[in-house]
């Protein structure tokens, strides 16, 4: 709050709706994979390979559409089963064979950087590229995909919010509503705060771990999806930006309203701070590099602020 | 990484020297050796760098011309490893090559490891690494020109009054170079103001750089041309550009180009006017040969720089240019470099 | 008249608004054990924590053996001679080291080791302590590997090397069988003959009996009685401790209705007499033994937790064999486990969540679970059992060992079951909680076949119609409830029968 009266003086042309979208356009593709890697800490697990497969979707979506010369729901279904399916890998090499979650992790982030370069031999995907076989790609991202990204619902202002607005927050909504107020999400929460104890109850803690796993899949591949629209066009990159800030913005999550624990109100209200801050940053012309720097004082902040209310909390029961 | 799109052309003289015996089976071009045999030749790239449209397309041009002279090629790629890719140089020392081509790295390691190759009676030239040896000549882009030219283009569509955002990430030597030109610039045109400097190398890129443009031209309304020295830093401010509608009021000039630029800068309405761009293809032919007139004797000249092609929006347009290759059949001066040639040398078929 | 080792006088200690200490006078000599009593919440575990260095005391002075006694730490206490063993035993050691390493922790960590860790001298200085303490373990196991005893045995063993002049113990039998406690009791012994002054934690009166030269007790902060004259009068220590006597063993043997847990011919240890037995409807069967009995195979295959190795089970008179927690829930098996820190609480819950969590689905309205129903649920639990607290909506933590124990055995008593499986379910417990389990669990016995695991003979006596002992995998004996023979059973469980 008293960041945005301070950018509103600071910075002229901060406070008005339109620039209120904007700031929600830049958390969205960052906050709908922060939400994701919410519900793996929820299970007390970790997803480090969210930004890669965020950037395996958007090649993916530009190959189906450009070389295959698929149709818009092609590729939007195929880039959800491929998140659907790294989740599910991801939770089985977890699960079954046991393998620490940032390092199960951790490998298929580096699997899927190598793998989204492999067809195209690490050129990025346009119409009109030369295919291996000397031919042209003749496809093109289609109006309907390019939809996702681009196009604008009138709400009091004509073409005021943007489709990956509406997406984040339907999802952050949905993920909301599933971790807070379900069976399902309760238990989520109480095998990650004590898998042993959940598991002595009946529930079938393998199977909510791997689904959770398949949320951040998802939700990533969503985010890849929605990427590829914005850009129109398949360029590779690592992904790890991504990672980096959504996991920030879900650490940062902790903090909100004292929860001390992860939270898709959290995260969602996390990845607006830091979308505000840089904002008006950018708006008040400070260098990338200061963004950095007050990116992580705001996540050390934030976990100090986390970390020290939870001791606090676990001492007050015992004296 | 943009330490690799410029280039520049141009070269100069000298220096040499040489002589290895080949037998002499004439071919019908009567070469020099040793590429009277070529099949005895190999080369060995030892790249710095690969991961990009860039080195992909720089290879290309390394292969395609390899295999016009029809020596052997080897590719030793060290992934960004320098220390590994000073190794490198030397395992090539040991399998024998005739000569390398070193592409990017770092001045400190390489130096000392390119003075090893060239005391083995290995000719060596350097593609855009300063490795300070007067006996390896340097294939170069001119970052400093492709900047003049693109701000020239601006200049000439938009007169010498002009506010203008400038996307800039400093530390980055390209962009330094790129850098100069912008100063020299604002120098000499008072009239044009500098709004907003802003940047970010957080990927992917288009889409960092598309979040902070928008913020800066919500503060800074006025701004009617973006300088944006690098491809994907100009496809980000496009997009925020078209997200807010600006299209008609704001122009682009900016550095690089690809095929999915080409789309871009094509698509109607866009504010993406012009960019100026070596071909990397090129540059990695230029390499070739001009390893070639040094293991034949001639003298390359201590630099050997490719130049650069303005490439307007409107040029694309008339041409019903879609990607890099029909830019090159209708743009001569992008798809072939008139440096380091001779009678002699076969080109690549195009 | 022996010599006072710890005098302290008028010690207060508060937290926020909370009064835990108010004036504590005590005085402990050379070579006395003196056993405090008192509930949860009457301030043991501050007193202790004042002794040991973590906190610091409001007001008050203490004096060790004659000099003015403030330790500004832990580690300064440690170093004064006041050491002390807390409850939780994997605070007391380090799993993932040997034993070796384990018991010679504390000489690594002082600054008068070198920095080089010599690995025979380290295993001869450990042996040295190892049999001083009478520990007969393998130098070389993992201590992660051990059983529950020895790592307790092992963290007394760490805090021997110290050479206390004070030594405390946290309920250290909490964890132990009969035999293994003995061991213990002997190790005690040694030390008091030694001179040591010992403040011995415990809620077990067998352990009381055993060991205590003199009882102090404890309650509201205060000391509420202290007993000296041999033989020590422990009902009335009960009494002081709780401010109203307990009706000792008041049980009356219910006739058990139809069968509605049958074993016949289950191997519970191999090369063991196979176990048959049947648990009728209505009836609380307590089973006893010490480590190793059997008791927890049994527990294990009843729940799904290992396979059913031989014979065969029946729930009302269909074959059970569970493969799973899962499937034992599906026939009407529920279970409270032991350790609940480890395996039950949830410790980010509330109480409310706590103790819904097996029957979330019955809480569920739609989609969406139903806040309001798990509060009824829970509030009328927090009723029926006496859980101590400000709402449904307390965190798990701020709850006291007791009253956490009540949530966990509230958690399965919200909807009927078949078989109820109770794991050690008064583990530091103190008294008042554990009458109020065992009442309800006596008093809802009825519609289900209970079964209540105890390695405490007086804890069996307290809650069962009728009790089993197991001894290596077999059954060693079986009263019901009603002039027992403690003799008897004493001696089945120790094999002696």
């Amino acid at each position: 709050m008293a960041l945005v009266v301070y950018f509103s003086l600071a910075a002229s042309g901060f406070a008005n709706p339109r620039s209120a979208v904007f700031v929600l356009q830049s958390v969205a593709i960052t906050g709908i994979l922060a939400l994701g890697v919410t519900t793996t800490l929820v299970v007390g697990g970790f997803d480090l390979s969210i930004g890669a497969v965020a950037t395996t979707s958007l090649m993916l979506a530009a190959y189906c559409m450009v070389v295959l010369e698929q149709p818009a729901y092609v590729a939007v279904a195929v880039c959800l089963l491929m998140g659907a399916f790294i989740g599910l890998i991801n939770g089985l090499l977890i699960v079954k064979f046991r393998i620490p979650d940032l390092l199960a992790t951790l490998g298929m982030m580096f699997l899927l950087i190598g793998l989204q370069r492999i067809p195209t031999q690490g050129n990025s995907i346009a119409t009109g590229m030369s295919l291996a076989d000397g031919s042209t790609a003749e496809g093109t991202f289609s109006a309907a995909f390019l939809w996702l990204g681009r196009h604008r619902f009138d709400l009091i202002l004509e073409r005021l919010i943007p489709v990956p607005v509406v997406v984040f927050v339907l999802i952050a909504v949905a993920i909301w509503l599933f971790l807070g107020f379900t069976r399902h999400g309760r238990l989520m929460y109480a095998i990650g705060s004590n898998e042993r104890a959940t598991a002595l109850v009946g529930a079938p803690v393998e199977r909510y771990k791997i689904a959770a796993y398949m949320i951040s899949g998802v939700t990533a591949s969503i985010g890849g999806i929605l990427l590829a629209a914005r850009l129109g066009r398949g360029d590779i990159a690592s992904g790890n930006n991504l990672l980096l800030d959504s996991v920030a913005a879900a650490l940062i999550g902790f903090a909100v309203l004292g929860a001390a624990r992860p939270n898709a109100f959290g995260t969602a209200m996390g990845a607006l701070f830091v979308g505000i801050l840089l904002q008006g940053m950018t708006m008040m012309n400070a260098p990338y590099y200061t963004q950095d720097f007050v990116k992580g004082a705001v996540l050390v902040v934030a976990l100090m602020f986390t970390f020290y209310l939870s001791s606090r909390r676990g001492q007050s029961g015992r004296h | 990484m943009l330490k690799h799109r410029m280039l520049k052309h141009f070269a100069v003289s000298v220096t040499a020297a040489m002589a290895l015996l080949g037998t002499s089976l004439a071919t019908a071009e009567e070469r020099p050796a040793p590429f009277d045999a070529p099949e005895d030749v190999t080369i060995a790239l030892i790249r710095y760098i690969s991961t990009g449209d860039f080195f992909q397309a720089y290879l290309s041009g390394v292969e395609a011309q390899a295999a016009a002279l029809g020596v052997n090629l080897r590719v030793l790629d060290s992934r960004q490893d320098a220390a590994l890719q000073a190794d490198m140089v030397d395992q090539a020392i040991a399998l024998g090559v005739d000569g390398i081509i070193i592409q990017h790295g770092l001045p400190e390691s390489m130096k000392d490891a390119a003075q090893r190759a060239v005391e083995a009676g290995i000719d060596v030239v350097a593609f855009d690494v300063e490795v300070d040896n007067p006996a390896i000549p340097q294939v170069e882009q001119s970052d400093y020109l492709l900047g003049e030219l693109a701000l020239e283009q601006a200049l000439a569509d938009n007169g010498d009054r002009f506010t203008a955002g400038y996307v800039y990430v400093p530390g980055i030597a390209p962009l330094d170079r790129r850098n100069a030109a912008w100063e020299d610039f604002k120098d000499a045109h008072p009239g044009v103001t500098e709004a907003a400097v802003f940047g970010t190398l957080d990927n992917p890129i288009a889409n960092s750089v598309a979040n902070q443009a928008r913020a800066v031209i919500q503060a800074n309304p006025m701004i009617n041309i973006f300088f944006a020295p690098y491809n994907e830093f100009a496809a980000g401010v496009k997009i925020a550009v078209d997200e807010m509608g600006l299209g008609e009021d704001i122009a682009i000039y900016s550095a690089d180009i690809s095929t999915s630029d080409i789309a871009a800068m094509r698509e109607p309405g866009s504010p993406w006017a012009a960019t100026v761009a070596t071909n990397p293809t090129v540059v990695g032919e230029v390499s070739v040969r001009t390893l070639a007139l040094l293991m034949a004797g001639e003298a390359p000249g201590q630099q050997v720089i490719v130049p650069p092609t303005l490439i307007t929006q409107d040029f694309l347009n008339d041409n019903a240019i879609t990607n890099m290759e029909t830019l090159s059949e209708n743009m001569p001066q992008f798809s072939h470099a008139e440096v380091a040639l001779a009678d002699w040398l076969p080109l690549p078929e195009r | 008249m022996q010599a006072s080792v710890l005098d302290i006088q008028g010690i207060h200690k508060s937290f926020g608004n909370n009064q835990v200490l108010r004036g504590i006078d005590m005085r402990i000599n050379a070579g006395e054990v003196v056993v405090l009593m008192g509930a949860n919440g009457a301030g043991k575990s501050t007193l202790v924590k004042v002794l040991s260095g973590y906190h610091a005391a409001d007001h008050g002075q203490m004096q060790l053996a004659g000099k003015p006694y403030s330790p500004r730490d832990a580690r300064e206490a440690i170093h004064q001679g006041v050491v002390t063993v807390h409850q939780s035993i994997d605070d007391g050691v380090i799993p993932d080291l040997d034993v070796a390493n384990n018991l010679m922790l504390d000489r690594l960590t002082s600054g008068a080791h070198g920095l080089w860790v010599s690995a025979k001298k380290l295993r001869q200085q450990a042996s040295e302590v190892a049999d001083a303490m009478g520990l007969d373990i393998d130098l070389n196991a993992r201590v992660a590997d051990l059983s529950v005893a020895d790592r307790q045995m092992i963290s007394i063993a760490r805090a021997m090397a110290h050479a206390p002049r004070l030594l405390i113990l946290d309920e250290p039998t909490s964890s132990l069988s009969a035999t293994e406690a003995e061991r213990l009791f002997t190790v005690i012994d040694r030390l008091r003959a030694q001179g040591v002054a010992i403040v011995y934690i415990s809620h077990r009166m067998s352990d009381i009996r055993r060991l205590a030269d003199r009882i102090i007790c404890l309650r509201d902060g205060q000391i509420s009685g202290v007993f000296d004259q041999a033989p020590l009068d422990l009902t009335a220590a009960v009494h002081a401790m709780l401010g109203q006597a307990i009706n000792n063993a008041d049980i009356e043997p219910a006739t058990p209705g139809a069968p509605i847990l049958t074993l016949h011919n289950v191997e519970l240890a191999k090369g063991a007499a196979p176990v048959s037995l049947s648990v009728g409807d209505g009836e609380v069967v307590a089973f006893t033994g010490l480590l190793g009995s059997g008791m927890s195979a049994l527990v294990e295959t009843l729940f799904g937790l290992r396979p059913l190795s031989s014979g065969t089970m029946q729930v009302d008179g269909q074959p059970y064999a569970p493969g799973n927690v899962r499937e034992a829930l599906a026939r009407g098996v529920f279970m409270s486990v032991k350790d609940r820190a480890t395996n039950g609480v949830i410790g980010d819950f509330n109480i409310a969540d706590n103790m819904t969590l097996p029957f979330l689905k019955a809480f569920t309205r739609g989609a969406f679970l139903s806040a309001r129903q798990q509060r009824a649920s829970t509030e009328q639990m927090i009723a029926q059992l006496g859980i101590v607290c400000q709402s449904h909506a307390d965190s798990i933590g701020t709850l006291s060992g007791g009253n956490q124990q009540k949530v966990m055995i509230g958690r399965w008593l919200q909807s009927p079951s078949r078989v109820l499986l109770l794991d050690e379910p008064f583990q530091g417990v103190d008294i008042g909680a554990r009458q109020d389990i065992g009442r309800h669990i006596r008093a809802t016995a009825k519609g289900r076949a209970t079964l209540v695991f105890v390695s405490e003979l007086d804890e069996a006596i307290e809650i069962a119609d009728r009790i089993i002992v197991l001894h290596e995998g077999a059954i060693a004996g079986e009263q019901s409830n009603r002039d027992i023979d403690l003799n008897a059973l004493v001696a089945q469980a120790s094999g002696k029968a």
